[in-house]
């Protein structure tokens, strides 16, 4: 009996030893000369030290349809739980030395198991993606292994937070999961992503196009927006992971985790006083104010290089994770259109999923006109950021920096769409419309029947602007809440958030509402 | 004594002057000008008058608008400060004319001492010894080499009109002349629209040592000690400081006589300074007379004890002053920094933007004198020193480390500053000793910084802070976590000696800490083996300034976050210092350098919109972050800036063209 149990031993470790040296040296070696880290290393950076358990390393295929010969241990992905700063997160890490990271039937079997057990415990779920694609020879089965990978990062969305970090190839049907998660990090010149590599698209439209100009960070980062962030390289995009995690609560049922960073709560800024030109026509950087309100002046911006004009990220007020939306005026004066209103739009719900309260700060001169705008659809666009504001039912809290006109004022999270407290700065203009197109409106006959148009112009806007360019009549009517100095707005959001913390309001009773996406 | 006077100035030295007349209890009215409506200037003064538009010409320097603004607001007086019409004999004139007094010397002073010729004369009829030199401009070549032959070689090409440097051109042997008598007359032509060219002496490793004199109404004259200048970077003082290490009280009572003498032969009144160049064998000559108060005049003001804006009001109406040569006393030793706002990094040029931080040192031999505080906007139409930064000490060495201190916990954020260029200076070991020069800047430095690398023990220090600040960070939110984690098994510690590898450009440090810091408490930390006692202060990590005592001292960082790394300023060092674990350090080694951003030779239109203005145009040198063209867009104006530093090939676009997003506006050179 000792010898059989000796020898049940002898295999487990050899077998254990065999899963562990995955693809083997030699391949290892090539993970490191393109500048890339091997699966388990990459984990053992994500996870506090220690902390691993490790599922299904002895995991292997059924073998492929079409003929595979051999099977390896573990099928190409490393799965399991472990801990990030103390708390459970769990993890899957696709490793490229065994048939390319490939996904066949137990590999994403194996991943299925661990987002099952995160969403039983909720849990976060962080993928590292480094794969071929679909295992051509396994066939269907690794097609429909993919669908119920789909599934499931469906059914825990709005659940549990999902993080994936392209680290390597990603194509094909494998581009869908990671897009349906809650944020995606792309690793600069190692990884890309796209549905149609450049080998077809070669075949089919004779563009030629290499991989990193077709779906590289650098092109989903700026022009698709498939890509939240972007990250020199592997070690930093697991830091840069584990620093996005820090802000978010592990499940829906909980809040953020409050971090102290010892930042007064009443902190005042008199540099705000003087933030904005005195002249409407100049711009001023967001970021400034930005910075000055969030404790420790620290911000997590998320889709830092699409759609400059809105600036979406973490930060923390009174340790409380919050996502702030913004307009940028120094970036098209900031002005809505289509790829702002969808950055905001999914960044808004992904808070409102996770009980992170919204805070917006408004300078807003309306939507973006032109042809390109109106055909590329901004009146959906649009609609989709209102009613994603509106639907919200976390704590929504809008400080009116300067201009407000119009749809655009309504859609930023107004009073009228319902968010909870309102402030203005005296800077504040809150109209219908801007001057120009107000005054040119309301006096037209005027103005055209004038021998000096424009200087009846110029006269009207000056008095339009003198009426309208403030924050008084808003006031009036009670659609803002008060009009607050600059330099107190940090200590009016922390005690507003105090106020709001045991906020609860419940959507009416439906399956879901139909978002016009 | 007056009781309201107006400034005829802006910035630093508008606010200097207020604050003598605050305490003296004189009223104060200042002018502005659009740029300067939001000044801190204009908010300290008790009245304000609007005077024009941004541009110099337009406000500051328009004599009509500020003698307007002084009679309308009944002001008796007008303090020039310095710069702008401060030696504008016709400024002077004007302001007599209209029935003020001019709180500075007699028009006649002014006019004699702004011009050099005849500044010359007069020193030499003073009996004040004057750099060697021909009288009379040059005309052509030939003259140049008699000149510089009968001077003697080195020779200096110096321009007639004007200072700063411009136009003035070194000659050591007569085969050089043709060259750079040509480039000289070129370069003054352009600034001054004047080609008169001077052939005098070339001091070789001179030092600038200057005297300041007060003379009365009465007749009396007394100098209150020297200053040497002679840290300056482009002919413009950088750091300055009373007394010079290099004069003696023998030589100071040589060259104080000799300043006074000179006083007294052109019947000067009031506040002034005699500017020599001295040679490595005590030899001084006579450079040029400043009929106005100095940027540097602190330090004379710390070393005697005097308030020299009230002694310009006292003798300016009219009081004799109480004191003689030996009623002057001279105590420690000042040094002063000026602060502007420029990126020595690029060429030193000119930084705008808004204040956004601002942090004054305070102390006990600290003295600061700003022009702005948070909230200031710096723009480009004015000169660029934001303020000065003055510390005394009893001796040179107290004062040299206190200013060092000082500045470690000078705080600006927003424009880019010169603080940190500063400080390097001051730390060398050369500046220590001593061995100043005019050249001391260009032998010391290249591209705004130090040859020498810092020296290591500020690395270290640097990385223990670092490394300090992230552990802490760590901590802080392991411990927000808490709640999320379950308490079955005890609360997981994070078990192990607090050790990260801190990587600062070529160089890596290993910083162990060997306990857990608490706040209130010692813990010891390790840097490479160098043990240090570290007191743990309570982080506020919104603070850019930490102030830490190790080992027994208080030293003082300043620091910012990027990203997962800091930025850490500490004694003229300002580096990157990322902070690995030690599993994240050992997989660095596989990670790529990382790629230089690809090279950019095209300045893109980042939207659709206007060309409002074309600031550069071709061949010129420029700098990432420059802003190179000015759109309207979406009726915003706004600045494009720079990708590279480079030289621009081509100008794409003209003022009022209509452009496209990503048109190419500017092409440069390529590298």
């Amino acid at each position: 009996m000792d010898t059989q149990y000796n020898a049940t031993l002898e295999t487990l470790e050899r077998l254990r030893a065999e899963s562990i040296s995955a693809g083997g040296e030699e391949k290892k070696n090539d993970q490191h000369r393109k500048g890339k880290l091997t699966a388990r290393e990459r984990l053992d950076l994500l996870l506090d030290d220690g902390t691993f358990e490790e599922f299904d390393v002895l995991k292997v295929g059924r073998g492929g349809s079409l003929g595979e010969e051999k099977s390896y241990l573990g099928d190409g992905v490393i799965t399991g739980h472990g801990s990030i700063d103390g708390r459970e997160v769990f993890v899957f890490s696709q490793d490229f030395t065994i048939l390319g990271g490939s996904l066949g039937e137990a590999h994403a079997q194996k991943i299925c198991k661990v987002m099952d057990l995160a969403v039983k415990v909720g849990a976060p779920i962080i993928g590292l993606n480094d794969s071929g694609g679909a295992r051509i020879q396994e066939g269907m089965d690794a097609l429909a292994a993919y669908g119920e990978i789909f599934h499931r990062n469906v059914r825990a969305s709005g659940v549990v937070p999902q993080i994936s970090c392209i680290m390597g190839p990603c194509a094909g049907g494998a581009v869908y999961s990671p897009s349906i998660t809650d944020f995606v990090f792309m690793v600069e010149d190692s990884s890309y992503m796209f549905v149609t590599g450049p080998s077809v698209v070669k075949t089919v439209t004779h563009q030629d196009i290499t991989s990193e100009d077709l779906g590289g960070a650098r092109v989903h980062a700026q022009k698709s927006g498939v890509a939240h962030f972007t990250v020199q390289n592997d070690v930093l995009a697991l830091r840069e992971v584990r620093r996005l995690i820090s802000y978010l609560p592990s499940n829906n049922r909980l809040k953020s985790p409050i971090l102290n960073l010892s930042d007064a709560p009443d902190r005042t800024d008199p540099a705000l006083d003087y933030l904005i030109p005195g002249n409407s026509n100049q711009t001023y950087d967001m970021n400034v104010l930005i910075l000055s309100i969030l404790d420790g002046a620290e911000f997590m911006e998320v889709h830092a290089g699409f759609a400059r004009n809105i600036i979406c990220g973490f930060g923390r007020l009174g340790g409380q994770t919050v996502g702030l939306v913004a307009n940028q005026p120094a970036v098209l004066a900031g002005v809505l259109d289509n790829d702002a209103s969808f950055k905001a739009g999914r960044f808004v719900r992904f808070c409102d999923s996770f009980n992170i309260p919204l805070i917006t700060l408004v300078d807003v001169p309306g939507f973006m006109p032109g042809p390109d705008q109106e055909h590329g659809g901004i009146i959906r666009h649009g609609a989709k950021l209102l009613y994603a504001f509106t639907e919200a039912t976390v704590p929504r809290i809008s400080v009116i920096i300067r201009k407000a006109y119009g749809g655009a004022y309504l859609v930023m999270n107004s009073k009228h769409i319902h968010c909870d407290v309102n402030y203005a700065w005296p800077t504040a203009e809150i109209a219908v419309m801007g001057p120009k197109g107000a005054a040119e409106v309301i006096h037209r006959k005027e103005i055209y029947s004038a021998e000096d148009p424009e200087a009846v112009l110029a006269e009207k806007m000056e008095e339009y602007r003198r009426t309208f360019a403030n924050p008084f009549i808003a006031a009036q009517r009670g659609y803002i809440d008060d009009v607050i100095f600059p330099r107190d707005t940090r200590s009016h959001l922390i005690r507003t958030l105090q106020m709001l913390d045991s906020k609860r309001t419940k959507g009416p009773d439906r399956k879901h509402g139909n978002i016009p996406l | 004594m007056f009781d309201k006077i107006l400034i005829a100035n802006r910035g630093e030295i508008a606010i200097r002057i207020i604050r003598t007349c605050n305490r003296l209890g004189i009223s104060t009215v200042a002018v502005y000008s659009e740029a300067d409506s939001r000044s801190l200037h204009r908010q300290l003064a008790d009245e304000s008058v609007y005077i024009g538009e941004s541009q110099s010409q337009k406000s500051y320097l328009d004599i009509n608008k500020i003698i307007a603004a002084a009679k309308a607001t009944g002001a008796q007086a007008v303090h020039p400060g310095y710069g702008f019409l401060s030696e504008k004999a016709d400024f002077a004139k004007a302001v007599e004319a209209a029935g003020l007094v001019f709180i500075g010397p007699p028009v006649e002073a002014v006019d004699l001492m702004g011009d050099k010729i005849t500044s010359k004369e007069l020193a030499k009829n003073a009996g004040v010894p004057v750099i060697p030199g021909h009288i009379e401009a040059v005309r052509d070549e030939a003259e140049a080499l008699a000149a510089a032959k009968s001077v003697g070689y080195p020779i200096l090409l110096k321009p007639a009109a004007g200072g700063g440097g411009k136009g003035m051109r070194i000659v050591r042997k007569a085969e050089d002349m043709k060259e750079a008598l040509a480039a000289s007359r070129k370069e003054t032509q352009k600034a001054f629209n004047d080609t008169r060219v001077f052939v005098e002496r070339y001091i070789e490793q001179p030092r600038h040592i200057e005297i300041q004199i007060l003379a009365d109404s009465h007749g009396n004259v007394v100098h209150l000690g020297e200053r040497e200048c002679s840290i300056q970077r482009r002919y413009q003082k950088v750091i300055e400081e009373s007394p010079s290490p290099a004069v003696s009280a023998e030589l100071r009572q040589r060259m104080g006589q000799a300043a006074c003498d000179l006083a007294q032969t052109a019947n000067y009144v009031n506040a002034g300074t005699v500017e020599f160049v001295l040679d490595a064998h005590q030899n001084f000559y006579f450079l040029e007379m400043n009929t106005r108060l100095q940027v540097e005049h602190p330090v004379t003001e710390m070393v005697t004890g005097l308030d020299l804006v009230e002694w310009q009001l006292r003798i300016a109406s009219g009081e004799p002053l109480p004191f003689d040569q030996k009623g002057v006393r001279f105590n420690g030793w000042a040094i002063e920094a000026r602060i502007c706002a420029e990126d020595p990094s690029r060429g030193f040029i000119p930084s705008t933007g808004m204040i956004t931080r601002y942090a004054a040192p305070r102390g006990a031999g600290i003295r600061v004198d700003s022009g702005v505080n948070i909230g200031g906007k710096v723009d480009v139409y004015y000169d660029s020193m934001l303020a000065k930064l003055i510390c005394h000490g009893k001796t040179r060495e107290d004062a040299r480390r206190a200013l060092i201190e000082a500045l470690n916990g000078y705080h600006i954020e927003g424009v880019s500053t010169n603080i940190d260029f500063v400080t390097s200076v001051l730390c060398l070991p050369e500046f220590a000793e001593g061995n100043l020069h005019t050249g001391f800047i260009d032998q010391h430095f290249e591209g705004g910084k130090s040859k020498r690398s810092p020296a290591i023990q500020y690395l270290r220090l640097a990385a223990l802070v670092a490394g300090l600040i992230y552990h802490t960070r760590t901590v802080a939110v392991r411990e927000s976590m808490r709640h999320m984690v379950s308490d079955i098994g005890g609360k997981r510690e994070m078990g192990r000696t607090p050790r990260y590898m801190v990587r600062c450009e070529d160089e890596h440090f290993e910083v162990t800490l060997e306990a857990a810091p608490i706040s209130g408490e010692t813990c010891t930390i390790r840097v490479d083996g160098n043990m240090y006692q570290v007191e743990i202060p309570v982080f506020e990590f919104f603070r850019r300034r930490l102030k830490l005592i190790i080992n027994g001292q208080a030293y003082r960082f300043r620091i910012q976050f990027e990203e997962s790394f800091m930025f850490v300023s500490f004694n003229g060092l300002s580096r990157l210092f990322e902070v690995y674990t030690p599993k994240e350090w050992a997989m660095m080694q596989y990670m790529p350098e990382k790629a230089d951003a690809a090279l950019n030779n095209i300045l893109v239109c980042p939207m659709p919109g206007l060309v409002v203005d074309v600031l550069a145009q071709k061949g010129e040198r420029v700098f990432r972050g420059q802003n190179l063209v000015i759109l309207e867009s979406m009726k915003m104006e706004s600045g494009v800036a720079s990708p590279v530093d480079g030289v621009i090939a081509d100008v794409l676009v003209h003022k009022g063209q209509a452009v496209e997003a990503d048109q190419t506006l500017i092409k440069f050179e390529v590298v």
